[in-house]
This record gives C-alpha cells, sequence and structure tokens, in this order.
C-alpha cells in the first residue's frame, strides 16, 4: 500500500514535470556535502549543512539531520525529536542558538523538546556546528556551539514578489511534510511568510515491529525587514509552533501540546567608517508552553501524571567590529535570562473519589548570564593568529525546592542561590604552509555555569540511568580545556582532505551521585535510588574527525568521512545492585563516559548529469560495535550496523526540483548507541527500516 | 497562470485542518437489583453523584457523552443490598473499554476508569 502511494505521488511529479516542460532556465546547482568552512578565517574547526543537504536527508528533525556532520550524533526517545552530542558533549554543555543568539529554554526535563526540536528543519537555510570552546562570541560556550540559521527576508533591487511550496511524503511511517512560503520586497522593506505542517505516524523498525513514534508539528513564521539607510538592516521576526501528540517510547511521557512562540530584532549596520566595520544588535524572547503526560502508558490505569510547563528566555545580544589595519577587533556583550516554572499533577483514577495532587516540577526558577567577550584576530603573511576572552557573570535562584507526599516533607531545600564569575579564552593559529597545505592548533578554556536541571530538578528520573535525581543549588561552574590540531590537503584535481584531533580534559565534571534515603527518598517506581548532582575532579575526552571531497569541477565525485570519540572517567563509583536494591559500591578505574557513540565512517559516491541537475548519489555508513561502555551508568553495549542508502536529486527547471530517495535500503534492523531504551521493559528503541521519500519544491 | 492554478492544491493541503478526534463514551451500570449510588465524571469534567433506584437486574442506568482523546473517564458505583450484584462499563464508540464488577459486596466501590485511548 505505502510502495502504491509512492509510486502514485512519483506519477504525479512527471505529470507535473510534463506540464513545465516547455520551461527551461539555466540553474546552477550545489551540491549536497559537510561543508568545510576552513576560508573565513578561523583557526578551528567549523562544518556546516546547507538548505540543498538538508533537502536531500529523510529527516524530519533538526538534530537527525546533523547526525551527517561528523562527530555530531543524537540521543534519541522517540520519532520526532534527536538531542544533539558534539563529540561526547551533550544538553547544556552545547550553546545551541537561534540566528547567532537567542535561545531557547525547553519544558521538558527529559529534554523532549531541546532547542532544536522548537525549529522547522524546512525553515533552516544553514546549520553550523562550531566544535570546542573558541567560538566565545556566542554566549558562554562549553563544548561547541550549533547556530540554526533560518531562512530569512533579504532586500531586492527591484520589487519581488517569490511563492514556494514543498511536499514530502516519507514512507513506512506515512510521514507527510508541507511547506508554503511567500517573500518579496524591494530595497527598503521586505519579507516573508512561510507555514510549516509535518504529520508522521509509527514507523517499523527493521523486524518490522511497530515504534510508537508519531507526531503532529506546525509552524509559521511572519518576518518584516527594513533597511532605510544603505548598509543598515533591521529584521522583526515572529515564530509561533505546535507540537501535538509526540509519542516518546523511551520516556515516561509524551508530549502532549507545545505551544511556543519566537519572537526576536535583528539590527545590523556595517561599514560605519574606516575602522568602525560592522555593528550587530538582537533582542530575543522564547516562550514555551509545554504539556505532557503519561496517559499512552501503562501505569495511567491508575495515575494519570500530567506536566505543565512554561519556560521563558529573553536577552540580547550587541557587539562591534573594528578593522585596524591587520588586526581585527570585536567587542561585545550578551544577556540571558531564563525563567521556568511547572506542576505535574497525578490523578488516582482507581479510588472512589479520584484525588488528584500537584508537585512543582520547577518552583519560579531563574538563571541570569551577563557576558562581556572580545575577540582579536590578525594575519602575518601565512599565519592567522585569532584569539578571544569572555568573563561571564552567572546568578540563579528558585522558589523552595519542595516535595511532600500525603502531607509528609519528603525533601525541602531553602538555599538554593548561586552566583558565579566565569572566564573563558581561546587562542589559535593557522599556518598556511603552501596552496596545499595548511595547518592549525587552537587551545581553548570553556566555562558553564550549571543548568536549570542540574541546579534544581526536583526527584525525577531524568538521567541515562535508573535513579531519581536532584539538583544541587550549589554545584560549581564546568570547565572545558581543550587543544585541537587540524591539518587541510587541498589538491585542486584530487580533493580536499580535512583531517583532526581534540584532547579536552573537563574539570569540576557534572555527574551523579548516590545520596542516602535520609537526605531523599525515590519517588518513582522502580528506581534503584537518588543520585544528586555534583562536581567530579575531572574526565576527559579526545577523539579524531577525517574528511574527504572530491574536486567540485568534476562530474563524478565521492565524499568520506569518519569520526571517534573516547570519553574516560579515571575514577568513579559503581553502584552494586541486588533485587533492584543498592546493596554497595565499588571503586571504578578509567570507566569509558556514558552515551558516546563509537567510531564510524561514511562513503559517498554521486554523478552529475546534464551540468548538474541530476544528481544520484549512493551512500554507505558504517557504525563500529561499541563495546566502551560505562560500568558505573550501567550502560549496555550496542552492535554494529552497517547501511546502504540512496538519494537523488533532480532540477527539472527554475521553478520545479525533485528529491528522492531510499534509505536503510536492506532493511536492517538497528539501533544507535544513543538511543535511550523503551521504557517499560521493552528494549531498544531501533531505528526506522526501509522508508521511501520524496519532496517536491516549487519556486515561483 | 499556469503556475498558480498547479500550486493552489498544495496551499489546500497546507493549511486543511484536522478536527480533533471524538468519540462517544458511555458509562452503563447493569445488574442492579434495587438500585446503587454512582459518582461520575460528566462531560465538563465535574463530578456526579446520583442515587439510582432499579426495580430489577434487567434495569439499566446509562450516561453518555461525547469525549476527546485523552480526557479522563471515570465512574464508580456502590450499593447497600447485600443479595445485590453490578456491574460497571465504560463503552467507547460502541467497545467495552474496561469493566468491573462485583457480588454480594456492599463495602467496597466499583470503580472504573482510564483515558480515552489515542488513536
Amino acid at each position: 500500500m505505502r510502495i502504491l502511494k509512492f509510486i502514485t505521488v512519483l506519477a504525479s511529479v512527471i505529470c507535473i514535470n510534463v506540464a513545465f516542460s516547455q520551461e527551461d532556465a539555466d540553474t546552477l546547482i550545489s551540491l549536497p556535502s559537510v561543508e568545510i568552512i576552513d576560508q573565513q578565517g578561523r583557526t578551528y574547526s567549523v562544518h556546516s549543512l546547507e538548505r540543498v543537504d538538508l533537502e536531500l536527508l529523510p529527516a524530519s528533525d533538526i538534530g537527525g539531520a546533523m547526525r551527517s556532520i561528523p562527530n555530531v550524533s543524537g540521543i534519541r526517545k522517540g520519532g520526532a525529536v534527536s538531542d544533539p552530542v558534539v563529540r561526547g558533549f551533550k544538553y547544556s554543555q552545547l550553546n545551541v542558538q537561534l540566528n547567532n543568539g537567542q535561545k531557547i529554554e525547553g519544558g521538558c526535563p527529559n529534554r523532549m523538546d531541546p532547542a532544536t526540536a522548537h525549529i522547522d528543519l524546512d525553515d533552516i537555510r544553514s546549520l553550523e556546528v562550531i566544535k570546542g570552546p573558541f567560538a566565545l562570541r556566542y554566549g558562554p560556550n562549553f563544548g561547541g556551539v550549533i547556530n540554526m540559521k533560518t531562512i530569512r527576508p533579504v532586500p531586492q533591487k527591484e520589487f519581488k514578489l517569490n511563492v514556494g511550496a514543498m511536499m514530502g511524503y516519507e514512507s513506512n511511517w506515512n510521514g507527510f511534510k508541507n511547506r508554503l512560503s511567500l517573500d518579496g520586497g524591494n530595497d527598503k522593506v521586505f519579507f516573508s511568510l512561510s507555514g510549516n505542517l509535518k504529520k508522521y505516524g509509527n514507523y517499523q523498525d527493521g523486524n518490522d515491529n511497530e515504534v510508537k513514534s508519531g507526531f503532529q508539528k506546525y509552524n509559521y513564521t511572519a518576518q518584516l525587514g527594513f533597511s532605510p539607510f544603505q548598509n543598515n538592516y533591521l529584521i522583526l521576526s515572529y515564530d509561533q509552533s505546535y507540537g501535538r501528540n509526540v509519542l516518546f517510547p523511551s520516556l515516561p511521557m509524551d508530549e502532549r501540546e507545545d505551544d511556543t512562540k519566537l519572537f526576536s530584532v535583528d539590527y545590523k549596520a556595517t561599514k560605519i567608517s574606516d575602522i568602525f566595520s560592522a555593528f550587530n544588535a538582537k533582542l530575543y524572547l522564547s516562550d514555551v508552553s509545554h504539556v505532557m503526560d503519561n496517559k499512552n502508558r501503562s501505569f495511567s490505569d491508575t495515575v494519570v501524571a500530567v506536566s505543565d510547563i512554561q519556560a521563558r528566555n529573553y536577552g540580547f545580544r550587541l557587539d562591534g567590529e573594528f578593522d585596524l589595519g591587520l588586526n581585527r577587533l570585536v567587542f561585545g556583550t550578551d544577556y540571558e535570562h531564563i525563567l521556568k516554572d511547572g506542576t505535574r499533577t497525578k490523578t488516582k483514577i482507581l479510588e472512589p473519589s479520584m484525588p488528584s495532587i500537584s508537585e512543582k516540577l520547577w518552583n519560579d526558577a531563574e538563571i541570569q548570564n551577563n557576558g562581556l567577550f572580545v575577540l582579536y584576530s590578525r594575519g602575518f603573511g601565512n599565519f592567522l593568529l585569532d584569539a578571544a576572552v569572555r568573563l561571564d557573570f552567572n546568578r540563579a535562584n528558585s522558589g523552595e525546592l519542595k516535595l511532600e507526599k500525603m502531607g509528609q516533607e519528603v525533601y525541602s531545600n531553602t538555599d538554593v542561590k548561586s552566583s558565579f564569575t566565569n572566564f573563558s579564552a581561546s587562542a589559535g593559529g593557522k599556518y598556511r604552509f603552501s596552496s596545499k597545505f595548511s595547518l592549525s592548533f587552537s587551545l581553548g578554556r570553556g566555562v558553564r555555569s550549571p543548568d536549570m536541571n542540574e541546579r534544581y530538578i526536583i526527584l525525577l528520573p531524568i538521567g541515562y540511568d535508573n535513579y531519581d535525581y536532584l539538583g544541587n543549588p550549589k554545584l560549581e561552574p564546568e570547565a572545558n580545556n581543550e587543544a585541537d590540531l587540524k591539518a587541510i590537503l587541498d589538491f585542486p584535481e584530487a580533493g580536499i582532505i580535512e583531517g583532526g584531533i581534540f584532547f579536552s580534559y573537563v574539570t569540576n565534571f557534572i555527574t551523579g551521585k548516590l545520596v542516602p534515603e535520609s537526605v531523599a527518598r525515590p519517588q518513582t517506581k522502580g528506581v534503584y535510588g537518588v543520585k544528586q548532582f555534583y562536581n567530579e575532579d575531572y574526565v576527559f575526552l579526545k577523539g579524531f574527525e577525517l574528511i574527504y571531497e572530491s574536486p567540485m569541477n568534476k562530474s563524478w565525485g565521492a565524499r568520506a568521512r569518519a569520526a571517534y570519540t573516547r570519553g574516560v572517567n579515571p575514577e568513579t563509583t559503581k553502584y552494586i545492585i541486588e533485587n533492584g536494591e543498592v546493596t554497595g559500591s565499588e571503586v571504578v578505574k578509567n570507566d569509558p563516559l556514558p552515551e558516546i557513540p563509537p567510531i564510524e565512517g561514511t562513503v559517498e559516491v554521486f554523478y552529475r548529469f546534464s551540468n548538474g541537475r541530476f544528481v544520484p548519489n549512493l551512500n554507505l555508513r558504517m557504525v563500529a560495535a561499541q563495546n566502551n561502555i560505562s560500568e558505573s551508568y550501567m550502560e549496555d553495549k550496542t552492535p554494529g550496523f552497517v547501511l546502504l542508502n540512496f538519494n537523488l536529486m533532480y532540477q527539472f527547471n527554475s521553478y520545479l526540483k525533485l528529491t528522492a530517495g531510499v534509505s536503510n535500503i536492506f532493511d536492517k534492523a538497528y539501533y544507535e548507541h544513543l538511543n535511550r531504551r523503551i521504557i517499560g521493559g521493552k528494549g531498544n528503541l531501533y531505528e526506522p527500516g526501509r522508508i521511501f521519500y520524496l519532496n517536491l519544491y516549487f519556486n515561483i | 497562470m499556469k503556475r498558480i492554478i498547479l500550486i493552489l492544491p498544495l496551499i489546500f493541503i497546507l493549511f486543511s485542518c484536522q478536527k480533533e478526534k471524538e468519540k462517544k463514551v458511555s458509562y452503563l451500570i447493569t445488574k442492579s437489583v434495587s438500585g446503587f449510588d454512582v459518582n461520575y465524571r460528566t462531560v465538563n469534567g465535574e463530578f456526579q453523584k446520583e442515587n439510582v433506584v432499579t426495580a430489577s437486574a434487567q434495569d439499566r442506568w446509562e450516561y453518555d457523552f461525547i469525549a476527546e482523546e485523552g480526557d479522563i473517564v471515570f465512574v464508580s458505583a456502590i450499593y447497600k443490598d447485600i443479595t445485590s450484584a453490578i456491574t460497571v462499563q465504560i463503552i467507547i464508540d460502541g467497545k467495552v473499554y474496561k469493566q468491573g464488577s462485583s457480588s454480594q459486596d456492599t463495602v467496597r466501590y466499583v470503580t472504573v476508569s482510564g483515558t480515552v485511548p489515542y488513536e
């Protein structure tokens, strides 16, 4: 039936192509790739996925799409969202932002809605990943920056109106996606309006087992730009997005309703004077209303739990760029204020009076961060120097952390205030030995203050392991001291090879430690106990990335990439579990950090027919077994797998483009190491089996 | 013009709204020979208590309403006649979703509850 639908859609495409057959236009087609952005005066690694790359992927979310960047993976708990992991760093160790500075705080303590979940993949113009603590311009940066750049309106020389539309279908989970956009304007006033709708059902894995992974999301965006004077631009942007019935089989709850509003004002002035080259300002507000419940879980037969969380961020960023001969300086400041409040209501539906109790998940918690930064770069012939310093003033507060059960106090903590001054710095150099070979070396220290969960969570099972977690308002900031070495070989006839290694020494590492029941008793059925966040002395991570891209000027093409990360905790505690209870503990030396993906490699080959109007692409992804697993987190080994994928792009004319493909051609049953286990002892969360997909892009 | 005509169906697809899934819910109580007290959750989410008198085990009490997926459904009943029995059912779209019963038990409430399942 699904194949029939696929054939029907394909037939429709052919019919539409007949309608457009009289149209013919020269079109330059950008080729998909993980772009190596090294020629922009940066000494550190920046990788990006552009719109053309994203259009070829069968991904429905940003985190899923980012898995094609080397050493970027994702923690998956359902079908709709993959929470990014970059070189083993995750959650608030990564600075995830929208359009150069807008932050979004998700509602769910179990991260069913990380920042990436609030942006539609089809609104994305470019996904930029800056690895390491080197880009200090974008807020506190511990392990890397993920910058989600959306499609923005641009000034036009003459008045212009453009209508775009997209229709997509994915077999297996019967996924439909649609997009409609209208943009235009002139050189003074320009605008864009767009809307997206995605509706996906449950998918089947390679064993033909159904995975409860369905979701529905839709959003609209309105943007209005002004350019009253030459080189001055102001853009107002408003986005409202909705998630409905987003299923997470690996979590105790599903997302029932998520309503998110994103508002921003961006101002940019360039060429202000001979010295003052640019001024950027951004003001934003992100508002998330998140409702989730356990109504699809078997335990809702006795207790129905509904959580309603409000999360809000607002802030600004200002910076000025100065060119002083060969010296380039950037001065800036930013501010972020996060507010979070939420309640869980439990209704005992088997008792005759159906009593309800409410518990605070967050009690008017807030975190404020003020930052000051200075960037400096200078070229000395073939040598480029790049340095940055950053100072952050971080303050946090909350209402009393309190949990009561049947009138009895389970936990209480009124000592909830904290403030820190964090210093981050980085310096790097790149030496171009010849036109074919350059070498970069960067050193950086990025410091981050603890996040909302780590400071204020009240007894919820939010970790990888089977414990309730308790926040610790007195946690110290965590610091990443990292060294990166990168080499680029560029041969016009053979292609580009980029290779890099990194080493991170993380001090004050934030993790969990078992606390006795006299401090806090577990509140979730089946957990082994309560872990409270604390600072461990240090851990380290190391790894490499290797990328090859064939020359762009040939019809044939190939790409290859490989990546590996290993994280080690030199000394940690493993708790011994017997009959579901902690009965003892032992010290584990050199325990691998949990949730680190195994080594993997991808090889792609493609051919550009008709000057690149038709490009088929064959992709082989090889992922090794992960046997370096954390004993202290009771992690399981994961088998390796090999996937064969195929996609193609065909540009019919300047109005119509098609992308299509088959992912997991051999219908392999597999799961990524970072996929969480399904709640209720049903085993691993398998990835989708074979998917046929087709996307049509119209542009008038 | 031809292009605009071709793109119009897309606009309709994009903005076609889907109505929330609604289900017909019935609370049904049977087999009580003389009567019972019932407490149930109404269509408005409020709790309603009633004393129902029956003449024979063939009499039935029923409350019907339209609910949305995820709504809590709840009905609880108890009887005072030790010779009686009771069967309490929640029926969703014509199919028994949950049921409970007791016989010669005047102490324990028969409570049947849940959430209207999502498709």
